[in-house]
This record gives C-alpha cells, structure tokens and sequence, in this order.
C-alpha cells in the first residue's frame, strides 16, 4: 500500500481494540514494519521533558503512529501515573495535529476522524 | 440484524437499546444476565425493571451459559449486558472458566438462531490504562477479544456518547414487519 511521500496516519483507539493488527493492514511489509510503525506511542510520553518536540520526531520517522488512550476512568492517586497518563493524552492531540489522517479503532472497527486513509 | 451497542457507564447505551428493542416487530425478550449477588444489584436491577415498564418487554434471566436458553418464541431479544455474562462465566464456580471465549460466541450464535433480530449492550472499559490488581488486566483482553469478534459479526456497530450513537459500522437498524 501507498501510504505517499511523509504521510502520517495515527492510530489511537482503547486498549485491545486491534490497533496493531490495523497498523499491519497499512504497512503490511514486516521486513520494515518497524522502521516505520511506532506502537504505542503513549509509553514514549512518560517523563518526556518536551511533548512538541517528541511528536515533531515521530511524525517525521514513522508512517504509522499506534497510541492507547488511557486518559478514562478514575484518575490515579500516584502522581507519576497521573502525570503519565495526562502526557499521553497530550501527546495524542500533539500527534493528531501533526498527523494527515486520524483514525480511532473500535472493537477493531477503523472510524477516520480526520483526513482520508489511502486506497 | 444483529446490533452490538457500546458505552461507558452511564452513557445512555441501555436507553438507546431499549429503543431500539421497543422498534422491533413481534415478541420482544430483554435477556438480563446480571446475578443479584447484593443490595446494590437489587436496586440496579429495579431501576433498569422501572425504565422497562410498559415498554412491552418480557424479561428472561440468563447470568451463564447462554447456549442452553430457549426462547419461548421466535423474537427480538436485547441481552444486557454482556460484561456481566462474561464475568460470571469466567469466575463462577459453575461457570465456563477458561472456556469463556468460546462458551459465550457459541452461546451468542445459538441465541440468535432463534432471534428476528439481536441487540447486545457492551461496556467501553478499555480507555482507563493497565495498572489493575489481579486478574483484571487478563478479564479485560478477554472481553475485548469478544467484542471484536462480536463487532465483525454484526451488522451495525455503535459506541454511544452521551446519549447519542456514534456508528463505527452499519447504521441505526430500521425493524421490518415480520
């Protein structure tokens, strides 16, 4: 599949919705699936001292950007699950205002929220 | 048509499936599969039996193994909900255990053999991260695995938001006469 010259999709979706298995639709090559698919990108928020700047580099090595939404439920007593939590989420807003198409995966069905997904 | 409705706690997801069971033609089932294990599921069940009243439902209990249920009648059911069916088949004693997964998509399938038309309420209960105690973690993949394979079976997907349906696939069934 031709995803185009420095498009960027961004995958976000709950936890076990078939993000990664969506992700491997968009980029079936596994030879260099890892070179240009960033899973779960929310972990690289945690402690990041510069969001924007994080999401600037993910939007120009990856194609495909997976992200878990974790910003539900109650919100954590422990300070450093809040703070992650929270950085994930604005992380997903950093990446979707970088991204050229935004897709939520749910219940492994792909619902595009911004963009067009390439034929 | 098989409709699986979606939503978090209070979302409205029961209300809108209670709609869209009263727009059904023919015997209408609600399948309510919570145990009353205390207090505070008695009066859950009491609000949800107020909210239904009238509404020409007739309700039939089934906590597990919904492969052995007859309907009465050939019908629209709405099952409510299938996080509870899936917790007490998973962790009651008398229930499936490891087997869950193809206890409940076996059960799923044989229950809408009998059906004009299914409605499945589900809970989004997967945007709250990892970090849970015990077995927590293992309950959720469970369950989302059920969903997935309950949203490619279906023919209409929705997440409901506020009282408003956000269709993933298909689109609000329109019930023909039987």
């Amino acid at each position: 599949m031709d995803l185009g010259v420095d498009a960027v999709i961004l995958i976000t979706g709950p936890l076990f919705a078939g993000k990664t298995d969506f992700s491997h639709t968009l980029w079936p090559d596994v030879a260099t699936f890892d070179d240009h698919v960033c899973l779960n990108a929310q972990t690289l928020a945690e402690n990041c001292p510069n969001l924007p700047a994080l999401a600037d580099r993910l939007a120009a090595q990856y194609a495909v950007i997976t992200l878990t939404e974790v910003g539900g439920g109650v919100v954590p007593t422990d300070p450093a699950q809040r703070a992650a939590r929270e950085a994930a989420g604005r992380l997903g807003c950093l990446l979707a205002a970088r991204a050229d198409t935004v897709v939520r995966v749910f219940c492994g069905l792909p619902l595009v929220l911004k963009g067009d997904l390439p034929q | 048509m098989l409709t699986f409705v979606v939503g978090g706690a209070g979302s409205g997801k029961s209300a809108y499936a209670e709609q869209l069971l009263a727009a059904c033609p023919g015997p209408r089932y609600y399948l309510a599969t919570m145990q009353v294990w205390d207090e505070e599921c008695r009066r859950r069940v009491e609000r949800h039996r107020a909210l239904r009243a009238g509404q020409g439902f007739r309700t039939l209990e089934c906590p597990r193994n919904l492969g052995g249920l007859l309907l009465p009648e050939r019908g629209a059911v709405l099952l409510e909900d299938l996080t509870n069916l899936v917790a007490n088949e998973r962790y009651d004693p008398d229930g499936a255990g490891k087997n869950t997964l193809q206890a409940v998509c076996r059960g799923l399938e044989q229950l809408y053999c009998q059906c004009t038309d299914l409605i499945v309420v589900g809970n989004e209960l997967f945007c709250g991260g990892t970090d849970y105690a015990g077995d927590t973690v293992e309950y959720l993949k469970l369950l989302a695995a059920l969903h997935r394979r309950l949203a490619a079976r279906a023919d209409n997907v929705c997440e409901v938001v506020a009282g408003c349906p956000v269709y993933y696939k298909g689109k609000e069934p329109v019930y023909g006469p039987v």
